[in-house]
């Protein structure tokens, strides 16, 4: 193909878009798309790079995909742009970080009304980190509410992009779109390295496909790859054969080969995407580089929640949908489990809440299964006085309160902005859920940007809810996890009629163990039917009780009429009552029912 | 020549002057004559086509219930009486009771029933005292109460039973003791006493559920209960059935076939009926259930043979809603298998919890089995 002689690093533009959710990223994508030759009008999808319908709907990239374009730049000159996209979410972090490792520039797209948001910020933070040269676009400069100068100055207000030319667009009629092309060329730098050094390529993500595995999506850094050539993984060694290498048209396309400063995707005999991680470098194997990129990691799950498919019969079903999701996405960490109240299921890890969400709609969705989800989770590190140290992502597994030296739980770092006039709510809900002041900034006089530590798990139920409906939706928020810190946690364990109950039991912050107890012995009161004795609930600490309640003893229920054909109306309400305390669970002499078990989720 | 047997015969009349908040039978308030005329004509075009199908019964008991049967004229009830005497063979002193609302009722109406063949009137006074009446929607008074009963009884009726109502919204102890020594100054023969029951969807529910009234709760109304009984027994009125009352020899012989699980032929709307283990139910709606008979179809909604597990577990419940109980040895011959072979683990843990007890004939409830009957009675369910 006569293109590939053209390549020279000097003519290749690697970038990214990066912005605040619904500023505009995609709609920016499809205008560059438009004034680029990579798809014809009638290929044309609104938003092609987001594929999944998920992804539509909540207006969001949750998998990155790349696609190269060939841009005939004002100077007369051709280029070739790889534009990758990102995940526009912390849950997805790492692979973010990642995505920009394989760029040497961002646009960074700020909404013209809305300004500067706490996404922009950490997305700002992330590109500098990875050195990227960032061009500043205003979008959306047709909105009546659009007020540039005002976001320009909040820009400007960031730090290291005091001296960045800003961009002012308009995704929806093309304004400016041409100009912001301009720029890329004459602002981002053009790739380094060089052809003839070792092969260094980046995993930047990776798809399965079940003919050809894991097809991972590269940047190559230093040298070149072409079928045949055997390579290596360099964080477990692992040897293959390329079979194919390609770029993105967006559609994969088949090239002899991929040489410095390119981006494009590579199949080898992977089995499935956890044999390529996100991040990983691959090398060549008979002259392999002498050291691997920076900025690996290996990503672990923060949140944990249960699913159970609402009907038994589809726990094969669901088995099977988070092995395929799992294909995909080897974040996602499952384990089967059963409880008494919901029968079998499985014990996931997630990247985060949001991660977690999609996950349980595409089962939902994709796989129609129906599910129930258990409250979500962090992960704990529990010390133990002997020294040990367990992990428990399940309250039900934490040991006696006499054997723990001290519990961790994950910390995060908050940013939330903010109209000024909401600020006192916002941190009066920060300090109930254990947060730790540490700055607030104004970004103009009347919005500002407040920074909180505060334990993750204090995040998990209603809390983005909150914070919207106090700032009434004018806030944005973003966090990242800085680390495990020691908590004031405790085993809060719960008795009916004195057996302890494992599954409702749960951990809790010391200061408010008493009013989540308080909470669930007050709500099982009214869900555990009268038995013929009565029955006392409690919650303890070690040994002492800290809230009680009591299902007083069943007195009468009977003492009607029944005449003719009653008795047979009669009989199918008590069959129907009698099937009812079959599901329940027996603790003791104690029948459970299902709700009681659902209750502990309902409290915070 | 075949053996006759006995069965009961039940005549629904699903007609009521208002509805009351706490009822979720099926009963109109709103009809006209002409509506009425049919039904009484569907309820006999009924009768006719069970005569043709049902040979070689005697029935021993006919209770026409409701709804409220006293909206019809006595003209109407004697009709509707007579009809029943047509088509089929009627004992000799057969027990044939009229529902009676106090509220419906006048002098010539008593005389016409009596006159007809009725012999047994129930009253649905279900309290003495005005507020709560008025309180339960009832469309009569105390003083209707009293004047009903007196007329019943100056019309001749030897058998009269009282239904009383307890455990009403803001009950007291004086207020319900005051509503006993009122009745027992009436000597009926027969006192059927319940407590009120709140069905889910009826008005009485969700007012409960705005919390403007409250029910007293369980504790208070097993003490008005129990109470109740023993002042009854004081005046010789034996405690036959959950919540039936009787003088000697005034057993209600109607309610006693349901008790012990015998067959009894239902005529009306949505009635159900219990033949030879077969259960037959009709359909509700008035207007499908005349259309129907005046085709001369019987207005069968559906029906099942109960299956075997379900019989025995009936005739359990039911039999034990009698003081006296199981009949041991009546079990074992009706289904060829001691009860103990099927029921062991059942029958224990009731014995252990204290709610059964057994002699050497029979199984019965104990003082606790009666306010908690629905334990006892889903161990007996699958």
């Amino acid at each position: 193909m006569k293109m590939t002689q053209l390549i020279t690093t000097e003519n290749i533009r690697n970038f990214s878009i990066i912005a605040h959710i619904d500023h505009g990223k995609s709609t920016i994508a499809d205008r560059i798309l438009e004034l680029t030759e990579a798809i014809s009008q009638r290929e044309k999808r609104e938003q092609i790079l987001d594929n999944m319908d998920l992804e539509r709907e909540k207006g969001i990239t949750i998998k990155s995909k790349a696609v190269r374009l060939l841009y005939k730049a004002m100077d007369g000159k051709q280029y070739i742009f790889n534009l990758i996209d990102t995940p526009g979410h912390v849950d997805f972090s790492y692979e973010v970080s990642r995505n920009l490792a394989a760029c040497e520039g961002a646009l960074l797209v700020v909404d013209a009304a809305q300004g500067v948001q706490a996404q922009t910020l950490s997305n700002v933070q992330m590109a500098l980190d990875n050195n990227l040269s960032i061009i500043p676009v205003i979008n959306k400069i047709d909105l009546s509410t659009a007020d540039p100068e005002k976001v320009s100055k909040e820009i400007k207000k960031i730090k290291g992009l005091e001296n960045n030319p800003i961009f002012l667009v308009s995704a929806k009629d093309g304004t400016g779109i041409r100009e912001m092309l301009e720029a890329v060329i004459k602002y981002i730098p053009h790739p380094g390295g060089s052809s003839d050094k070792p092969l260094q390529a980046l995993i930047f993500d990776s798809v399965y496909n079940s003919y050809q595995g894991s097809i991972v999506y590269i940047r190559i850094v230093n040298g070149l790859a072409k079928p045949g050539m055997k390579i290596q993984t360099m964080s477990n060694n692992k040897i293959y054969e390329v079979t194919e290498v390609g770029i993105f048209t967006p559609k994969r396309k088949k090239v002899n080969q991929l040489s410095v400063g390119e981006v494009g995707y590579l199949t080898a005999a992977f089995k499935d995407v956890s044999l390529t991680k996100v991040g990983d470098t691959i090398t060549n194997a008979e002259h392999p580089a002498s050291q691997q990129l920076p900025g690996y990691k290996k990503v672990t799950p923060v949140v944990f929640c249960s699913f159970y498919p609402v009907e038994n019969e589809d726990y094969h079903n669901l088995q099977y949908a988070l092995e395929k999701l799992s294909l995909n996405d080897s974040s996602i960490s499952y384990i089967a489990e059963s409880s008494p109240a919901l029968g079998f299921g499985f014990r996931c890890g997630f990247l985060g809440l949001l991660h977690m969400e999609i996950i349980q709609e595409r089962l939902e969705r994709e796989y129609k299964i129906q599910l129930i989800a258990t409250t979500p989770s962090v992960l704990y590190l529990v010390h133990l006085k002997d020294k040990k140290i367990i992990e428990i992502n399940n309250p039900s597994q934490l040991p006696d309160n006499n054997l723990i030296e001290f519990i961790e739980e994950p910390f995060i770092e908050l940013t939330v902005i903010s109209p000024s006039q909401f600020l006192g709510g916002i941190m009066e809900l920060l300090q109930d859920r254990r947060g730790v002041f540490k700055n607030l900034e104004y970004l103009d006089k009347d919005r500002a940007r407040l920074l909180y530590h505060l334990p993750l798990n204090e995040i998990m139920l209603d809390f983005y809810d909150r914070i919207k409906s106090i700032s009434k939706g004018y806030a944005s928020m973003d966090y990242h996890i800085i680390g495990y810190q020691e908590s004031a946690l405790i085993k809060v364990e719960l008795l009916v009629n004195q057996d302890i109950v494992d599954n409702l039991s749960f951990i809790s912050h010391k200061d408010k163990a008493y009013e989540r107890a308080r909470k669930l012995v007050d709500s099982l009161k009214t869900v555990i039917p009268h038995q013929l004795f009565e029955v006392p609930i409690q919650a303890k600490i070690n040994n002492k009780i800290i809230a009680r309640s009591t299902v007083k003893a069943l007195k009468k229920n009977v003492l009607a009429k029944c005449y003719g054909g009653d008795i047979t109306r009669k009989r199918k309400l008590l069959e129907k009552q009698k099937a009812g305390k079959k599901r329940m669970k027996k603790i003791g002499k104690v029948e459970i029912p299902q709700e009681a078990f659902m209750s502990i989720l309902k409290i915070d | 020549m075949s053996a006759m047997r006995s069965i009961g015969l039940y005549i629904h009349i699903p007609f009521c002057l208002s509805k009351c908040p706490y009822c979720d039978f099926f009963s109109l308030v709103s009809y006209d004559e002409q509506l009425k005329e049919r039904y009484i004509n569907a309820l006999k075009q009924e009768m006719e086509i069970y005569s043709q199908k049902i040979r070689d019964v005697e029935i021993i008991s006919i209770y026409i219930g409701g709804g409220t049967p006293t909206v019809l004229t006595g003209g109407q009830l004697s009709e509707i009486l007579s009809s029943c005497y047509h088509n089929f063979q009627i004992a000799k002193g057969a027990e044939n009771t009229v529902e009676a609302n106090p509220g419906t009722i006048d002098m010539e109406k008593m005389e016409m029933l009596f006159q007809a063949g009725v012999n047994r009137i129930s009253l649905g006074a279900q309290s003495f005292n005005n507020k709560a009446l008025k309180k339960m929607g009832r469309i009569h008074t105390k003083e209707d109460n009293i004047a009903a009963y007196q007329l019943a009884r100056s019309a001749g009726f030897k058998n009269i039973n009282v239904d009383i109502m307890f455990g009403l919204p803001g009950q007291s102890k004086k207020e319900f003791e005051n509503v006993l020594t009122e009745l027992i100054v009436l000597k009926p023969e027969h006192i059927s006493l319940y407590a009120l029951s709140v069905e889910p969807g009826t008005p009485l529910d969700n007012t409960i559920k705005t919390g403007k009234i409250r029910l007293p709760c369980d504790d208070f109304c097993n003490k008005l209960f129990l109470s109740a009984s023993d002042y009854f027994s004081e005046f010789g009125y034996e405690h036959y059935e959950i919540s039936n009352f009787a003088q000697y020899g005034k057993r209600c012989i109607h309610n006693e076939l349901y008790w012990k699980n015998r067959s009894y032929l239902s005529i009306g709307a949505g009635v159900t009926s219990y033949i030879d283990n077969k259960r037959y139910q009709n359909y509700q709606e008035l207007n499908q259930y005349i259309f129907l008979l005046e085709n001369g179809i019987l207005p069968i909604r559906y029906q099942e043979v109960l299956p075997l597990k379900e019989r025995m577990a009936e005739t359990i419940i039911l039999n034990l809603r009698m003081m006296e109980g199981l009949d041991k040895k009546a079990f074992h011959s009706l289904f060829n298998i001691p009860m103990e072979d099927i029921y062991y683990q059942s029958l224990q843990n009731l014995k252990e919890q204290g709610l059964l007890t057994e002699s050497k004939t029979h199984y019965f409830l104990t003082k606790k089995g009666i306010l908690l009957a629905n334990n006892v009675f889903m161990e007996f369910l699958d």
